[in-house]
């Protein structure tokens, strides 16, 4: 025997279990909210660690001194000088880490202005065998005032001080 | 459904309000989403440290050349080094001047004036800057 009595009893019903089901699923999801910038944000830690030793590098020991970075830069271009300012800047960012951290690589460049007026970049440290090119680097930049005075900078007017801008490119393999 | 009655209009009532609750939820949720993606965006995209760097490269220029005529050659190479590469290596048009120096509570100060802009973030400063050392 069926009749249509409680029709609306069922269809109540069904409307309170979607009411149950959709509070379950704002409940829920509201717990996390993805934004595609949290992505980044491992990206922007080492862009500030980057940045905080180059800034550290650039702080001379004492009032009118010539800062380390600077020192790095002048002996810099070719091979040796360098290699000893990316490793020391590398040693620098493991600093506190209480971690080797292997996977941190780096790679330093100079731009400067020619004694022509244009403007050059060339790499400072040896190039990473590793590096592909296609690695999730960051670049992190520093403004040195470079004195007067002999350089091994290629074409440049060592007859004038110099602004030149540090580069480094900073990756995790 | 012949012999419906009225009875329950207040449940029918108490169901249209928590409709509309819902739909002002899903709407706050919604938003949130976005609110999150653009503040990530502005935070990304913001050259807090270009900025920094400028700034402390103009500070530096200051304490070396305050105190030197602006037709001198040095200063303006320099000067031109550091336009010259940012527009080069950071995209950014920049130009800043130094004045003249005036004194400030006793205190001899530069006012300096910098301005930045790479096309998204436009910044401009004028401060007055104390020399490090005399």
């Amino acid at each position: 025997m069926v009749n249509d009595s409680g029709q609306l009893y069922t269809m109540e019903g069904i409307a309170a279990g979607l009411v149950m089901l959709l509070t379950a699923y704002l409940i829920l999801s509201t717990t996390s909210i993805y934004t595609p910038g949290d992505t980044h944000i491992p990206d922007m830690q080492l862009e500030q660690l980057g940045s905080d030793v180059l800034a550290m590098m650039d702080t001379p020991d004492r009032e009118g001194e010539e800062s380390q970075l600077v020192g790095f830069v002048k002996n810099g271009t070719g091979t040796c000088g360098g290699d000893e300012l990316r490793d020391e800047f590398l040693d620098n960012c493991k600093m506190r880490s209480d971690d080797p951290d292997e996977n941190l690589r780096a790679q330093v460049y100079l731009s400067y202005r020619r004694s022509d007026g244009s403007v050059n970049t060339t790499p400072l440290s040896s190039v990473d065998p590793e590096f592909t090119g296609r690695e999730n680097a960051v670049r992190v930049t520093h403004w040195v005032h470079l004195p007067p005075g002999s350089h091994s900078i290629p074409n440049i007017d060592t007859s004038r001080p110099h602004a030149v801008l540090v580069e480094v490119l900073l990756w995790r393999v | 459904m012949a012999c419906m009655n009225e009875d329950g209009q207040w449940i029918v009532l108490m169901g249209l309000l928590v409709a509309v609750g819902l739909f002002f939820l899903a709407l706050i949720i919604n938003q949130s989403a976005l609110v999150g993606q653009t503040t990530a965006e502005g935070v990304l995209e913001f050259p807090k440290n270009d900025i920094r760097d400028l700034r402390k490269a103009v500070f530096d220029y200051t304490d070396k050349f305050g105190m030197v005529p602006d037709t001198d050659e040095t200063k303006k190479n320099v000067q031109e080094d550091i336009i010259a590469i940012s527009l080069e290596r950071k995209n950014a048009v920049v130009s800043f001047s130094v004045g003249q120096r005036v004194s400030i509570s006793g205190q001899q100060a530069y006012p300096v004036e910098i301005h930045y802009n790479n096309g998204v973030t436009e910044y401009d400063e004028t401060v007055y800057h104390y020399r490090a050392y005399e």
